[in-house]
């Protein structure tokens, strides 16, 4: 029988204390692991989707409320922008790509991004062919047509030709006005691209002016007041650009503000500041807080080990009776500490990234973010090195005893 | 095969008031005898049987177990010297309490250095020898106290030791059976030619050894008024 079968058979022989020890150090673990990744997650998901874009122009207001409603399809937009804006930004030669978005409905709580068809031309990151693939369909031609991001056509079930009507507002209230004269057809299924453009419906500019324009000529109607004489100045709800170079941002930035009545934000400046000022203390906080469990945890373990080790003195000095050398019976007692360290650390794993499996979709659900669960960033493997250590430290430490106790006394110890 | 000489050794905590010491000028046993070692409490025969198990080193003499001098090994060559020469039992049989019969056998052969592939193997063979091939994987605390003193008799025998340790064997055990435990430690060290040393209080046992040796007066207390020198053959 090898020295980790005995470690192993020790350990079961009182396997209540040595589950209730693994689920200690398994619970602190799964806390690190658990806000390690959700917060390497939530940086790289932030970053990626605030790549997508260079600028992003908009309405008066917060450039961080403008980059969430626009980017990342949460929050209130800031306002509108004068669509002239948009065609003078296309032809700007600085510019590689730009789209105007106008949002105003939701379907299912998804909302409903009006833009023009070369939106789906935004080229890939690293400049390698185009972000948005279709999985099916193609790209709408009506302007009642819509393309789907892959995670709506998964949660509503809509396929290529279904029909549905968009609800007025951002988000599903109940009572929400339909607008039942317009139907939605769909013509295409992006494929996911893990930003928050799976959450969206994506239609055309045109679709949404026409509806809001029919409902506001209906409601003045209603109200018995006027009509607008003329055709008003169309508007967008925001403008997305991608320039030739990123170092243009800052100046293009400072340009659109001077021009303009609306703000010019840049995404990855104000999602960073975002991360600093807000989820980075609170992730700081809960780290603290999951080490203090750890660190508990692994006082738990030596001290159960401590316990074990004295416990079975008796069978330590029966060992050594028999020939055991004291290198053979602390390496017993070691190899019990590192299995349950080692048990503990594992069910953590399992539980951590489990967990944030589980928690993955209603993630996904309440702010876009996709988060890779099973991921293991670097931060995390240096984190779970750190609680081995300080594992197998606890675990030397009665081994070290046990090395040095001489078995004569021990051995007339009873059961 | 076992020789001590000029033998001394402190006992207890001078810190704590308990000073005694064990002093032993001669004491010699042959390869095949059966010793049995009398006198009481606290006279110092565990103490002598320690001695020659290398459990405790002399602070002088000589103790030359199976040809080594113990005081000159270090002590992980003790721990060799013991698992490969000495098979020890005990008056409380210390089983370790999560394994079965054969796996505590086992684990004293693992121990002493055996092949992995054999040890089970011997082991089954020497429970069968001590009557004990139907409990194998029966643990401690599903045994009477008789099988467990033969599991402890097995496991002290299975290594090949060329000497039988036996301290108190049969004080746990009530007469019948201390008494089969008795005549089953005589077999299985005649077997194959080992000594045998037994310490007992049972003065019909240790008739029936063929040599007898009183250690009475081995270990002197700090003002004892008697200081008792023995010498043996």
């Amino acid at each position: 029988m090898s020295l980790i079968a005995m470690a192993w058979r020790y350990l079961m022989f009182r396997w209540l204390v040595s589950l209730l020890t693994a689920s200690s150090i398994a619970l602190g673990v799964a806390l690190i692991c658990g806000v390690v990744a959700l917060r390497h997650e939530a940086e790289s998901a932030l970053s990626r989707d605030a790549g997508l874009y260079d600028l992003v122009v908009g309405g008066k207001g917060s450039p961080l409320q403008l980059v969430l409603s626009s980017v990342y399809h949460l929050d209130s937009p800031t306002g509108n922008i004068d669509f002239t804006e948009y065609e003078r930004l296309r032809r700007d030669s600085r510019v590689l790509w730009a789209a105007p978005i106008a949002l105003g409905d939701n379907y299912a709580g998804y909302r409903i991004v009006g833009t023009e068809a070369h939106f789906f031309d935004l080229p890939g990151r690293e400049g390698n062919g185009r972000f948005f693939e279709l999985a099916r369909g193609g790209i709408y031609k009506d302007p009642f047509e819509v393309v789907l991001g892959s995670y709506v056509a998964n949660a509503t079930g809509l396929e290529i030709g279904d029909t549905f009507f968009g609800t007025h507002g951002l988000v599903d209230l109940p009572g929400a006005e339909v607008h039942q004269d317009f139907p939605y057809k769909v013509s295409g299924i992006l494929a996911p691209t893990g930003t928050a453009q799976d959450r969206a419906i994506f239609g055309s500019l045109a679709s949404v002016w026409e509806i809001h324009e029919t409902e506001e000529r209906i409601h003045s109607a209603i109200q018995g007041s006027a009509l607008l004489g003329s055709r008003r100045e169309r508007q967008a709800t925001a403008i997305l650009i991608r320039l030739k170079a990123p170092g243009l941002r800052l100046w293009m930035a400072d340009e659109i503000r001077k021009r303009t009545e609306g703000i010019a934000a840049i995404p990855i400046n104000e999602i960073m500041r975002f991360q600093r000022g807000i989820i980075d203390p609170v992730q700081r906080a809960l780290l603290v807080i999951a080490s203090a469990v750890v660190a508990v945890s692994c006082l738990s373990c030596l001290l159960t080990l401590h316990q074990a080790a004295e416990r079975r003195r008796r069978d330590i000095a029966i060992l050594r009776s028999l020939g055991g050398s004291r290198l053979e019976v602390a390496s017993l007692v070691f190899l019990e500490g590192v299995i349950l360290t080692g048990g503990g650390v594992a069910l953590g794993l399992a539980l951590g990234h489990g967990g944030l499996a589980l928690a993955a979709g209603p993630i996904r659900d309440a702010t876009g973010l996709v988060v890779q669960s099973w991921r293991m960033p670097t931060s995390e493997l240096l984190a779970l090195g750190a609680i081995a250590f300080c594992g197998s430290v606890a675990s030397l430490l009665p081994a070290i005893s046990c090395y040095r106790r001489t078995p004569i006394e021990d051995l007339h110890l009873t059961e | 095969m076992i020789r001590l000489r000029d033998v001394r050794l402190s006992l207890g905590d001078p810190a704590h008031g308990s000073c005694a010491r064990f002093q032993l000028p001669s004491f010699e046993v042959d390869q095949g005898e059966a010793v049995a070692l009398t006198g009481p409490s606290g006279c110092g025969k565990s103490t002598l049987i320690n001695l020659i198990a290398g459990l405790r080193r002399p602070e002088e003499g000589e103790v030359n177990v199976a040809g080594a001098d113990l005081g000159v090994l270090r002590p992980s060559q003790l721990d060799r010297h013991r698992g490969a020469h000495c098979g020890m039992v005990f008056q409380t049989f210390h089983l370790l309490a999560p394994f079965t019969a054969v796996e505590n056998v086992a684990i004293g052969l693992r121990i002493g250095g055996m092949r992995k592939v054999a040890i089970r193997e011997r082991a089954r063979e020497v429970l069968e020898r001590v009557g004990l091939g139907h409990r194998l994987n029966a643990r401690p605390d599903q045994l009477s106290v008789g099988e467990r003193q033969r599991v402890s008799i097995a496991r002290a025998v299975a290594g090949k030791a060329s000497i039988l340790l036996a301290d108190e064997p049969t004080g746990s055990l009530d007469p019948q059976t201390g008494r089969d435990v008795f005549f089953l430690l005589r077999e299985v060290a005649a077997e194959e030619g080992r000594c045998l040393l037994l310490v007992t209080h049972d003065s019909a046992l240790a008739s029936d050894m063929p040599r007898r040796f009183d250690c009475s007066g081995l270990v002197q207390r700090s003002g004892d008024p008697q200081r008792k020198e023995k010498v043996a053959r």
